[in-house]
């Protein structure tokens, strides 16, 4: 198995935003979405890969995507998540807010000791 | 590994395919997933193997996640339990026979034991249904120095107590008699009537359903005045339409008119549920003694008073009886050492069967404990076979506490099927309560089976498959993980093993003392089915016809009534012959008779013989099929000059040392002494009868003539010792219905109860039956025991025989024989085999001497039947070795040693 250090376990309650984001850019399966939100972070967020689908669930319930059972490229069915318009508003708020947290954390660290 | 490892996940997934749609898509999406990421890191240059491996561990516990997705769904408690319920059901329907074995088990075992225990319960256990049932007992009389003993009042000793001792609010007292007949309405009807004080009625609690009960002073039959009774709701509704005009009416019984005051409801069935009348009891002091006594005391405690203080009180009270009564002097009192003994009612009732209920009770333990350990071992054996699919479930993540509860609701889900089975099982042994009746086990009427039957089967069928998933979750949960994985199949515990082997062993144990059982009880029917009993009971019936009290009074007046009765049965086309007698044979442990003293009339050196008298009239013989030895049956003329007698066989060679006795005379003395002696002269010698029971032997009998017409002498003559006024009937030809008999009865004189209609072979069958009813109880046990023995040794052979295959296939590899490893399990077997069937036939030869009131010319320790039962035992249990032998011998050890 590839040995990372410093790779970082994905924040609690960042994991939802990190999947809206990622299928803001195109619907995809599971498995695709976790190694997409790997390939963006550069393989330093480090999803663990169980753990998208209670997520997914949760989104889900929230009306914030929908599924469908697509064939991929190699010819497996596989169930493709899409945002639906409400989660894409539901982005824009979850980016708005995380931006606002950052920024706030990003003062609190630079306040001179 | 590989194979084995992707073998193992592909069943995993297997098992959750056929979940609801979501799940079996979730299912598919976590397969693509591991499946992408295996791809994924192969391409990264790992092998297949890492590949996977490295894409399940990446995805963090497939099970876990499977679940938190489905809490996630927010389905969680209900929805796990009934997935499990599914899974159990599913994992039931795929291996049907072990379904079949555990449901069959279990529901049989838990069935019987529940209509078994209901009976123990409820007559051992259970409240008497009366007011504060913990301060009612009964008082026994007891006079050990008297020759006929016993443990029930005369009605001085009663009148005595009741009004001295002070432990108690009150004393009561009852006789019961079925010999009285309801003569009013169209159809007479034998009841059964209870002579009660009335403080008995108050005593008990007891409030009439309608009218009132009797006043204290009803103590004693006066005179002509109408008399008062109570009557029960059960005869109340059925004969008397429920007409409330009851109370105050008259009614018609043999005995005498008398008039009802009150009705009881049903819910009263004291003394007994057959009493149908309650009379004030006739509490006689004319005469006082206390030789011969008839009344049950029962009292009820006053507040604070023990039992023993109040039987201490008695005894100090039995001196005073003779102050009392002079009659009974003190010496008398010492003589027949009189004392009194105390215990509580419940107990009293129950005691003439509490040995054999608790026999039956520990008969039940058994059968519980039988089934319950088959089950047990029956789960175990398929929880090792699935065991590896259990450690791969653990080790993809699926939570302890979810693998927990899916044992348990396996073990609750079979639990409650079996009570499908158990269910009816109990409902019918509790309708046919066994074949037993009142008669022999006290308060049955009062066992039934009710919803709290159905509700302890459930509970103890859910408990006992709860408690056999929590032990099949303990063996499964003791292997760590992943030397579960990593050596399989290899070893369970020694502990388990021995424990599992002793259980086995025991089963055996009990399956041979109970196969014992049942042949020595086999044996014994069969004894009694061939023994000769002297009459021939094909193709007859019989009744009896009580004639009213005080209606017909002489032995001519009776003898008339029966001859009549006699000829228009013989008219009846079919009949082919009719006769009487006041006693049939076989009538029963203890039947009564009439005791008779004889000497041979010509020779006064002989010591008189003891007899039992009869009386029989012409036909009697022919129509029973009791052979004629010698001489004649009865004829007219043979009550005038010196009577004639027939003797039996047994009784002639008693009295003459010889059955050659035609012509001869003998003497009776009569039980008073101030009556004289009377000689009759013997016309003929019959065959042996039983009076009581089979097992009691012949019974010396004389038969003297019941004469159509008194045989035309005065109607006062006493030339015939006994009187006709209760004869029974027998009718050779054609069975008669009971309505066509009592029509005929009615039409002669519908004061006249025909009752007791019944073919004359039932009197045969009630004669064994006791032994035929424990036999097929015991054989039932036995049989169940075997089969589950069977079923034990089996399962616990192969398993062991499974848990060496590998080692059979390197022992093969190196150049071992088949057969030697045939052999090899063959001895396992046969060493459990024989402990469990040395210790049964321990057990056995210990315990069947409890039987021996029951056994009928055979010893309770019958070679024969101890080899029977172990040969059918070892035999049976043989098979159940040599099926897993043989497996083992063919053991492939190519495929064996390559699979591990």
């Amino acid at each position: 198995m590839a040995q990372r250090t410093g790779n970082e376990q994905v924040l609690q309650g960042t994991l939802d935003l990190l999947i809206l984001k990622t299928l803001s850019i195109a619907p995809m399966h599971g498995w695709g979405l976790t190694r997409r939100i790997e390939q963006l972070s550069q393989d330093v967020l480090r999803v663990g890969q169980g753990s998208i689908y209670p997520a997914l669930v949760r989104i889900e319930q929230r009306g914030w995507i929908d599924t469908e059972w697509r064939t991929t490229e190699n010819g497996r069915r596989a169930k493709y998540y899409r945002l639906t318009a409400a989660g894409r508003r539901a982005l824009g708020n979850e980016v708005a807010s995380w931006q606002r947290f950052v920024d706030a954390v990003g003062l609190v660290l630079a306040a001179e000791s | 590994m590989l194979h084995h490892g992707r073998a193992a996940l592909a069943r995993l997934f297997e098992l959750f395919r056929n979940r609801s749609r979501v799940d079996a898509e979730q299912a598919e999406e976590f397969r693509f997933h591991i499946e992408m990421e295996t791809a994924e890191n192969m391409r990264r240059g790992m092998t297949e193997a890492e590949a996977r491996r490295a894409a399940i561990l990446r995805f963090g516990g497939q099970q876990r996640f499977e679940e938190e997705t489905r809490d996630a769904r927010g389905l969680v408690v209900v929805d796990n339990l009934a997935r499990d319920a599914r899974f159990a059901l599913r994992r039931i329907v795929r291996a049907p026979a072990f379904a079949i074995g555990v449901i069959a088990t279990l529901g049989i075992g838990l069935g019987t034991a529940v209509g078994i225990g209901a009976i123990v319960y409820g007559v051992l256990l259970r409240d008497l249904p009366f007011a504060s049932p913990d301060r009612l007992v009964q008082v026994s009389f007891h006079t050990d120095g008297l020759a006929e003993s016993g443990t029930l009042h005369s009605a001085p000793t009663f009148i005595h107590f009741a009004e001295s001792a002070r432990s108690f609010t009150d004393l009561g007292a009852y006789s019961t008699n079925d010999a009285f007949a309801l003569t009013d309405g169209a159809v007479a009807e034998r009841v059964t009537v209870a002579m009660m004080a009335p403080s008995t009625f108050d005593l008990l609690g007891v409030r009439p359903l309608l009218g009132a009960l009797f006043e204290r002073k009803d103590t004693s039959w006066v005179g002509e005045e109408l008399l008062p009774v109570l009557i029960s709701q059960e005869i109340w509704e059925r004969r008397y339409g429920a007409d409330p005009a009851i109370i105050g009416r008259r009614i018609e019984i043999d005995h005498g008119a008398r008039v009802v005051i009150g009705v009881l409801p049903r819910t009263f069935q004291f003394p007994a549920p057959s009493v149908s009348i309650w009379y004030p009891a006739a509490l006689n002091v004319r005469r006082p003694q206390i030789a011969s006594r008839h009344l049950t005391v029962i009292g009820r405690l006053r507040d604070g008073a023990t039992i023993a203080q109040a039987q201490a009180e008695l005894n100090t009270l039995v001196p005073s009886l003779s102050t009392r009564f002079p009659q009974i002097t003190s010496e008398l009192l010492q003589q027949s050492r009189a004392r009194v003994s105390v215990e509580s009612l419940k107990s009293a009732t129950a005691a003439p069967v509490r040995t054999q209920l608790i026999i039956l009770g520990v008969l039940v333990a058994v059968i519980l404990v039988i089934a319950t350990t088959n089950v047990v071992n029956l789960f175990l054996l398929r929880t090792e076979r699935t065991g590896h699919e259990i450690a791969i479930a653990l080790s993809l993540g699926a939570s302890r506490l979810a693998l927990a509860q899916r044992f348990v609701v396996e073990g609750v889900v079979l639990g409650l099927a079996s009570g499908f089975v158990a269910i009816p099982a109990a409902a019918l042994a509790l309708s046919t309560k066994f074949g037993f009746t009142e008669r022999e086990i006290p308060r049955l009427h009062e066992v039934s089976f009710t919803t709290g039957s159905i509700a302890l089967i459930v509970v103890c069928a859910a408990l006992i498959g709860g408690m056999v998933g929590c032990i099949g979750l303990m063996r499964a949960g003791r292997a760590g993980l992943s030397d579960r994985l990593r050596a399989s199949r290899a070893g369970s515990s020694q502990g388990w093993r021995r424990a599992r082997n002793g259980l086995v062993a025991v089963q055996v144990a009990i399956a041979l003392t109970l196969l014992v059982a049942a042949a020595l009880l086999g044996r014994s029917f069969w004894n009694l089915q061939s023994a000769h009993i002297g009459f021939e009971p094909a193709n007859a019936m019989t009744f009896q016809a009580p004639l009213p009290w005080g209606v017909y009074r002489s032995y001519a007046d009776q003898a008339v009534f029966h001859a009549r009765l006699t000829d228009r049965l013989a008219a009846l086309p079919g009949v082919t012959s009719v006769g009487g007698a006041l006693h049939l044979p076989l009538r029963g442990r203890g039947a009564l008779g009439y005791d008779l003293q004889l000497r041979a009339g010509d020779d006064e050196s002989r010591s008189t013989i003891r007899g039992t008298g009869n009386l029989a009239n012409d036909n009697y013989f022919h129509t029973m099929g009791i052979p004629l030895r010698a001489g004649r049956s009865f004829q007219p003329g043979d009550l005038r000059g010196t009577p004639a007698v027939i003797l039996s066989e047994r009784l002639a060679i008693g009295i003459f040392g010889t059955a050659d006795v035609v012509g001869r005379s003998i003497t009776r003395f009569p039980p008073r002494p101030d009556m004289p002696p009377t000689t009759f002269r013997v016309v003929g010698v019959v065959g042996d009868v039983q009076r009581g029971r089979i097992e009691d032997g012949y019974s010396p009998m004389a038969y003297f003539p019941l004469l159509r017409d008194g045989d035309g002498l005065p109607a006062d003559s006493n030339a015939a010792p006994y009187r006709p006024e209760e004869l029974q009937y027998v009718i050779r030809g054609t069975q008669l219905s009971a309505a066509e008999i009592q029509q005929i009865v009615r039409e002669l004189d519908p004061r006249v109860p025909a009752a007791n209609i019944r073919s004359l072979g039932s009197i045969v069958d009630d004669a064994t039956a006791h032994v035929h009813l424990t036999m097929l109880l015991i054989a039932v046990a036995g049989a169940a025991a075997l089969l589950l023995g069977i079923i034990g040794v089996y399962s616990v052979v192969s398993y062991t025989a499974g848990e060496r295959v590998r080692e059979f296939g390197i022992r093969l590899a190196v150049g071992a024989a088949p057969k030697g490893i045939g052999l090899m399990v063959l001895g396992d077997g046969l060493r459990l085999v024989t402990i469990g069937t040395i210790a049964g036939l321990a057990a056995a030869f210990s315990l069947t001497r409890f039987l021996r009131s029951l056994l009928y010319e055979v010893a309770p320790t019958s070679v024969a039947e101890f080899a029977g039962a172990t040969v059918l035992l070892v035999a049976v249990t043989l098979i159940a070795i040599l099926l897993p032998a043989r497996r083992a011998a063919g053991t492939q050890p190519a495929i064996v040693l390559r699979g591990e």
